[in-house]
């Protein structure tokens, strides 16, 4: 069930070229995300009017985590994401600390650890995003061979106060030419912008900066994972929380933390000087996507806690905004949170508390339009929420917060527009980088902090603790792709129930038991398409959300082309 | 080829999707039973994309561990090499962001992409949520082993039994 690959590559619906269409649209599936998802629309005019949401892959991870070590559950989940492994480490291991009680006595040093690795994730993540996965929605990379790299320069220089020579453009061109005559635009080979499109506004220089910045981002991503793996220490999954702190023990020396630090600086300096310039110039040429795929409601937990067992420390703080209400957040209640299933591939139409979840599946068909999703319906107090970068940041601009506050009021002022603004695709996207920037700026102060710990001696980072008999507990965890969460039942010292409640659920799984959309399904109405046949629209606003459908099914298909023999046993 | 070149020995694919995790199995066993020498590493690189480019890109061979679908009968064991990869697979219908082919090009881009060859093998299952690989695979387990340590030696790293 879960291995559903796709034989072939994205296909849309082929449609006459029309701006005033109306029929359906499928795009099936979405390339540049983690996972299979198909989203279906309904276009009326040139308009979206209605919208599926369709999860494709079975997440059955509940199921194989009853009976085990609550200890060994964040082995499992963290392999049930393709690229988000630490998030749900640590969800998990927040979960045992909270059910047996050792978040309470939780060393400062694995506190900051832990946070130290989740804002270098953050920092990874939304740099490979806006530049690896989101870019190609807005830049036509194909575009940048026609600009004139004097110019570009200048503009860049204009920018940023990083300098930006005539030459290296030039190379990137060269670069960039000798791979399109290849034939292999390979990455490129599904982006909408091949052989031009209306919806892309960048001047031929604009395009060409940017292209510059994705392969300059390709190598800088691999320092922000480096810094990731200066704690984490079995690069690529992260063994290094425990129940009770973490295990990093070889990471305490000078050597590694200034390691570390050299690792984090490199990347601050790329995301002030490069992304948020560019950030804001793609933003100031699509205004018109300050009014497009927005939502009304947003649920933040917050992250990087100053103190593990209290939600109101973090960082990025907690909150729930309804129906963009800015003046009223509200504090989030756990106990507010319920899985829909009434539109989804399980039996019955329950809405249940996590702690109380059921995963009981049982597929009806592709084509259907009642129950068309493996995800779960997440709803708080019974409306669908937002979560990720944009609910962190309005609950945060709403709360007056003092780190976020400036940078959001700046870059609303560069681009001359209000906060209304924010409450859309492009808002998603520029809050991803404002969200960015902040941590960045952050991150000095706690491995300072962690430093001076050291030196005076302080090396403790993980508590002792029993297993109770009985117990039950939950991990809020604030990731970069927004607010996840991991419900515990802890009997007989053994997992009795295990459920996760993931960002993209919230941000794209399927309508509720009241029939209310999802965030997404919210977004994609009312969506211009101006070529039904390469719908690059629904494209930037549901990668907006960076949504991840945690499939990792990975199966080299060697059946999808020239097929070739190699069998040697 | 230098008789020092780095090696990374990369398993992939997802540990509980039964037959799917075949080449975390094999690198996680190899890891076990034999010591390697110094310009050889071995890698659990799970479903992880990006993330990966910095090992990868800092060797110059790459051995990847795989699932691989050739239409031959289950447990069958694939040998495909840098060009026969590019070949039959290109890019187009590459559906994920992780997906191991397009990091490749990443690298190229970078131009740091190391020499490939995937030993694979053709799954039972890769469906079910399991943990374990099925039965048809685990008998195969000590040809994958061999046919990788074939490489490894190919290439130039050299091994002991533990």
């Amino acid at each position: 069930m879960s291995g559903c690959k796709s034989k072939s590559g994205p296909a849309v619906m082929a449609t006459p070229f029309d701006k005033n269409y109306s029929g359906p649209v499928t795009v099936d599936p979405l390339t540049r995300i983690e996972g299979h998802l198909k989203i279906e629309v309904e276009v009326e005019n040139g308009k979206v009017s209605n919208v599926w949401s369709s999860a494709q892959l079975f997440r059955g991870l509940e199921i194989i985590l009853k009976g085990r070590d609550p200890r060994d559950a964040q082995h499992f989940t963290q392999r049930s994401c393709g690229v988000c492994t630490y998030v749900h480490a640590l969800a998990s291991t927040r979960a045992v600390d909270n059910a047996v009680g050792a978040d309470k006595n939780m060393p400062t040093n694995a506190r900051i650890i832990r946070n130290l690795v989740m804002a270098s994730q953050y920092l990874h993540d939304h740099i490979v995003h806006f530049y690896h996965l989101h870019a190609l929605d807005w830049v036509d990379v194909v575009s940048g061979l026609q600009a004139d790299p004097v110019k570009a320069a200048k503009l860049a220089n204009s920018m940023s106060s990083r300098v930006t020579k005539p030459e290296d453009l030039k190379a990137v061109q060269t670069k960039l030419k000798a791979f399109v005559d290849s034939g292999q635009l390979g990455i490129f080979t599904n982006a909408y912008f091949l052989g031009g499109h209306d919806a892309y506004y960048l001047k031929p220089e604009e395009n060409l900066i940017a292209t510059a910045h994705y392969l300059e981002g390709l190598h800088l991503q691999v320092k922000a994972a480096r810094a990731m793996a200066v704690f984490g220490a079995k690069n690529p999954h992260p063994q290094f929380t425990i129940v009770g702190g973490v295990t990093c023990y070889d990471s305490l020396s000078k050597e590694r933390i200034q390691e570390f630090k050299d690792l984090y600086k490199e990347t601050k300096a790329f995301v002030d000087e490069c992304y948020i310039p560019d950030l804001l110039m793609v933003a100031s040429n699509y205004k018109d996507w300050a009014g497009i795929g927005g939502t009304s409601n947003f649920l933040s937990f917050g992250e990087f806690p100053a103190d593990e067992t209290d939600i109101n420390s973090r960082f990025i703080p907690q909150g729930v905004i309804l129906n963009r209400d800015l003046s009223n957040v509200m504090d989030f209640d756990p106990n507010s949170i319920k899985e829909d299933i009434r539109h989804s591939w399980y039996k019955g139409e329950s809405s249940l508390h996590p702690y109380e979840g059921e995963t009981d599946p049982q597929y009806t068909t592709y084509e259907d339009r009642d129950r068309y999703s493996w995800m779960k319906a997440p709803r708080y107090k019974g409306e669908s929420m937002e979560v990720g970068p944009l609910a962190h940041v309005l609950t945060a601009y709403a709360r007056g917060n003092k780190a976020f506050v400036p940078v959001v009021d700046s870059v609303l002022g560069t681009l001359g527009v209000g906060k209304d603004a924010l409450f859309s695709t492009l808002g998603r996207t520029a809050a991803r980088g404002i969200e960015t920037a902040v941590v960045a700026n952050a991150m000095e102060e706690w491995v300072d902090n962690l430093e001076d710990n050291i030196s005076s001696g302080n090396t403790e980072i993980a508590v002792d603790w029993e297993m109770p008999d009985e117990a039950e507990g939950v991990g809020f965890v604030g990731a970069p792709r927004g607010a996840l969460s991991h419900w515990i039942k802890i009997k007989g010292g053994k997992i009795e129930n295990f459920q996760l409640v993931v960002p993209s659920t919230w941000n794209i799984g399927p309508r509720c038991n009241q029939n209310k959309m999802s965030a997404v399904e919210e977004a994609l109405v009312g969506t211009p398409i101006a070529d039904p046949k390469r719908p690059v629209e629904i494209l930037r606003t549901v990668h907006s959300y960076d949504p991840c459908i945690a499939c990792g099914v990975h199966v080299i298909d060697a059946r999808t082309n020239e097929v070739h023999k190699f069998k040697v046993m | 080829m230098s008789d020092n070149q780095k090696i990374l020995v990369l398993g992939v694919g997802n540990i509980l999707f039964t037959d799917e995790g075949i080449g975390v199995k094999v690198v996680t066993d190899l890891e076990k039973e034999f010591s390697f020498s110094p310009n050889v590493t071995l890698m659990d690189g799970g479903t992880l994309g990006t993330i990966l480019m910095g090992p990868i890109m800092e060797c110059e061979m790459l051995i990847v561990i795989d699932a691989v679908l050739g239409d031959d009968k289950p447990g069958s064991v694939y040998r495909l090499t840098g060009e026969d990869l590019r070949k039959s697979l290109a890019f187009k219908d590459s559906m994920h962001q992780t997906d191991l082919l397009d990091t490749l090009v990443l690298c190229d881009l970078c131009d740091s992409r190391p020499d490939c060859v995937v030993v694979g093998i053709e799954p039972f299952d890769y469906e079910t949520m399991c943990e374990h690989v099925s039965d048809t695979v685990k008998v195969q387990l000590p040809v994958m082993k061999e046919k990788v340590l074939e490489e490894v030696k190919a290439a130039g790293g050299s091994f002991n039994p533990l």
